[in-house]
């Protein structure tokens, strides 16, 4: 595949993928409220047009015909209006398209994996199709014409093309029109007629065609390969160039020229999109007589919408990434340039001009950088609106009747964060779905709660990180049955009676620990919290939870927003500089040294605020040489992160400074140092390297693996 | 740097010898570590770099000299006679970093000094007879003025088990 088809192949995936997730977000909305607003039913019947038409160009068969046959059904019901079909029907209809999108989805997927795709897709395809027959079949008094009116636009336009010749559109300057018909099935059909329009338009001859607008009108689509498209012509020699020219254009089945016998007393197609459609469908079946109101105001409201230009692109993540490591590069160059020893020899003048410009440039990579970063920004809604599915599909399955809430939905999180946390929160919700909601609902009913379940989803900001927590409002958890699973399991580290009420819960993310005695298809794998929890603190994040027996679960996740750059405290150890995110700094302060406590082994401790913390001498960790080994001389840092908290020793304070994380060479993995404290390593501005400290790992490997 | 000389012109005539041969020369930088002639094919070299500042890295290997920032690349630099098990290098203002990219893995070795850049037949290279002694080297080539160059293995340089 040579690098056009290529590009071309990654915005088709681009906007089926955001077509469906568009769908997906519609039909889990509608069948909230149990219904399809006219609205939507138009916009799963363009959403299938627009994918049925660039699976057609990308050859994608599979995708093509299901989207065709779903876009059939979605025409017949927008012409008899949603109302007419039965709640149990709507029902069925529901379940039909949830399938269907999972079924295209499955397509894409394996486009995207570059496997083969079913060629097979008629059995799907006739499960479309009997259930348009069924709900054809059902409304009482229409049925039979309905049902020809849906063979009619599926297929025979040949039948309808006599009916179609007194639909001459109104144009009163037109001496002759020519009526065009296009192949069955080419697909795309507005845009073919457009092309041929242009062709002739190219060929200087002038003239109007009807439908109007049908390049940027996919509905009339339907028009066209129902009744053809006209081309009005004001005099009848160009009319016969114009017939002349048509022989020689692809994909058009007949045309014929008509002379424009005065001006036409039938006032059917005024607007030529719909108008044969509800011509045909209102006469024969006058019962259904709601449906041209909502029909009325569509094709106005699309119109409008069409022609909206783009206003958004979609960028390969490698370009951003790219991007935020020159705009980091450039800071650093910045503060190297602008603390530069050579400076002190410029004359005062010249040394005040050349500090005016460098503030002028720190402001503007200021800037940059904040726009760098803003382009990574992407709204969290993305992941939530995923959870609303998978929220329905467990409801059905497990028969719970549980609400999904989702709050702070447009709260925005560097991309690379997004993806790694979208496991973790589905993760939890299916674990709040299945252990967390009571099974019985009598069960909640007994306990005073509202029958229905919820489950809440809420995003929000708090200064550089993000904060997301899942609520349930159901059982809770037992910290006593916790403790019982994890003994049945031998992950107690000491005797039970030791473990508070916070640390029993924290069982629960341990590594082997899986409540639930079943494993079901959705948790239960003894799998899942600790990876959880793994993931969220790969990206710099914390979770913790708190669960009240009858009440409810909450699990809160805090993540920072992104995690190219960050706000480090230089600290110095020996001639090594060390720089601490600044979300992990408590507390730094000097100590005398009775305030040290020792244990038996000698290991230190301090006391802040009514508690014990260990201290860890960085120095003596790390076998750094430095001249500050007694505590009273150095600093110390009090440090946390979740729920582990200390004091490490350090000998100095440089200052705060806003870094560019970069991971250690590769070369270096085998050392795990990630494993050791050490998070990843910064630039600082005088091109010397600063290492930066990851607070949880450097806890576990000072305090727990002793 | 009258040894310099001498093997620039011993090098002269090797090439006059040789060069009608059908044989596989490769471009290779001859450099100082310890009391060894070593060298590495030039396809592997980047750059050579002195006076830079290296940072150290806690809780490694002693012969993991530490990181440097090269041009925002951070890089990670070896000692090379500690690699192969010998004391430290003195610094001296001869002391350089050869950076390397083996395989697309960059790092940096601390040498003593670089000498230069000759043409080594590969068909005069001759396997080190004895057996797994060595951790780095992985071949000889005697050359015409009977000075002993070393082949370094740039597979067992690029990984960290020893």
């Amino acid at each position: 595949m040579d690098n056009g088809m290529e590009s071309m192949l990654d915005t088709y995936l681009f906007e089926t993928n955001s077509l469906l997730d568009n769908l997906d977000e519609m039909l889990v909305k509608d069948e909230k409220l149990g219904d399809f607003s006219s609205d939507d039913v138009n916009e799963i019947f363009r959403i299938m047009h627009t994918i049925k038409g660039s699976s057609a160009m990308m050859e994608f068969g599979s995708l093509s015909s299901i989207a065709h046959h779903i876009e059939d059904l979605f025409f017949y019901i927008r012409d008899k209006g949603i109302d007419s079909l039965s709640s149990q029907h709507k029902k069925e209809l529901f379940n039909l398209m949830f399938r269907s999108e999972d079924c295209l989805r499955g397509q894409v997927e394996k486009v995207e994996s570059g496997e083969p795709l079913d060629t097979n897709m008629d059995a799907f395809a006739s499960e479309i199709n009997n259930f348009l027959k069924k709900i054809s079949n059902a409304p009482t008094d229409a049925s039979a014409d309905a049902k020809a009116l849906a063979d009619t636009a599926k297929t025979d336009s040949s039948a309808s093309a006599p009916s179609s010749e007194g639909n001459l559109p109104e144009d009163p300057g037109a001496v002759c029109f020519i009526h065009i018909f296009l192949d069955e099935g080419i697909g795309m059909e507005n845009l073919r007629a457009f092309m041929i329009i242009n062709a002739l338009k190219e060929c200087e001859l002038d003239f109007r065609y009807y439908p109007e607008h049908m390049e940027s009108n996919p509905d009339s689509c339907a028009t066209i390969i129902e009744d053809g498209f006209y081309m009005a012509f004001d005099s009848e020699d160009t009319a016969a160039k114009a017939g002349d020219l048509l022989r020689t254009q692809n994909h058009i089945r007949s045309y014929e020229l008509m002379t424009a016998s005065g001006p036409e007393p039938e006032p059917a197609p005024v607007a030529p999109a719909p108008a044969p459609v509800a011509d045909t469908a209102g006469q024969p079946a006058p019962a259904p007589h709601p449906e041209p109101a909502p029909k009325a105001p569509t094709p106005a409201k699309q119109a409008p919408a069409t022609p909206v230009k783009q206003n958004l692109i979609s960028v390969n993540l490698m370009k951003l990434d790219d991007l935020q490591a020159i705009v980091g590069e450039i800071v650093i160059t910045e503060s190297m340039v602008t603390s530069a020893p050579e400076l002190n020899q410029l004359s005062r003048d010249a040394y005040d001009n050349f500090m005016k410009s460098a503030r002028q440039l720190r402001k503007l990579t200021d800037d940059l950088q904040d726009i760098a970063m803003s382009l990574r920004m992407v709204p969290i809604s993305g992941v939530f609106q995923k959870m609303n599915r998978i929220v329905r599909d467990m409801k059905q399955k497990l028969g719970k009747d549980v609400r999904l809430t989702l709050i702070g939905e447009d709260t925005e999180i560097d991309k690379t964060i997004v993806d790694s946390i979208q496991d973790p929160i589905m993760h939890m919700v299916r674990n709040a779905m299945d252990h967390g909601i009571e099974d019985d609902v009598n069960d909640r009913i007994r306990a005073g709660k509202n029958a229905q379940g919820e489950i809440v989803l809420s995003a929000s900001h708090t200064s550089g990180e993000v904060m997301i927590t899942i609520s349930d409002d159901g059982q809770g958890m037992d910290p006593d049955k916790l403790l019982a699973k994890a003994r049945e399991r031998g992950i107690l580290t000491k005797p039970e009676s030791e473990y508070s009420r916070k640390e029993a819960l924290g069982l629960v993310m341990l590594p082997g620990f899986s409540t639930n005695q079943t494993v079901t298809e959705f948790s239960g794998r003894g799998v899942g919290m600790d990876v959880v929890k793994k993931n969220v603190e790969s990206v710099g994040g914390v979770v913790s939870l708190s669960s009240e027996l009858g009440k409810g679960t909450t699990f809160l996740m805090k993540i920072p927003l992104t995690l190219a750059i960050m706000d480090g405290m230089k600290v110095t150890v020996g001639s090594s500089i060390f720089t601490i995110p600044i979300a992990n700094i408590r507390q730094s302060f000097k100590i005398q040294t009775d305030e040290i406590i020792r244990d038996e082994n000698g290991s230190e401790m301090v006391e802040r605020m009514g508690s014990f913390y260990p201290i860890v001498r960085l120095h003596r960790f790390y076998n750094i040489d430095t001249e500050i080994t007694n505590l009273e001389d150095g600093i110390l840092m009090w440090i946390e992160s979740s729920d582990r908290s200390f004091c490490l020793f350090v000998d100095d304070l440089i200052g705060e400074q806003q870094v560019v994380v970069k991971p250690l060479p590769v070369f270096l993995n085998s050392f795990e140092l990630k494993n050791y404290g050490v998070g990843g390593c910064t630039i600082l501005g005088d091109g010397n390297i600063s290492i930066i400290l990851d607070v949880p790992s450097l806890y576990t490997a000072t305090l727990e693996n002793i | 740097m009258s040894e310099l000389m001498n093997d620039q012109e011993n090098l002269d005539m090797y090439d006059s010898t040789d060069s009608n041969e059908n044989s596989t020369v490769e471009r290779c930088l001859t450099f100082e570590s310890g009391d060894l002639i070593l060298y590495i094919s030039t396809k592997h070299v980047i750059e050579i770099i002195n006076n830079h500042t290296i940072t150290t890295l806690p809780l490694v290997a002693p012969y993991i000299k530490g990181i440097i920032n090269l041009r925002g690349q951070v890089l990670p630099v070896i000692d090379l006679e500690l690699r192969m098990g010998k004391g430290c290098i003195n610094s001296d203002e001869k002391t350089c970093i050869i950076i390397l990219d083996i395989n697309s893995v960059s790092l940096g070795i601390l040498v003593d000094s670089v000498r230069q850049v000759v043409d080594i037949n590969l068909k005069n290279v001759r396997p080190i007879p004895l057996k797994r002694q060595q951790k780095l080297l992985d071949g000889m080539v005697i050359m015409d003025d009977g000075s002993v160059f070393m082949s370094i293995d740039c597979q067992a340089l690029s990984s960290t088990d020893e």
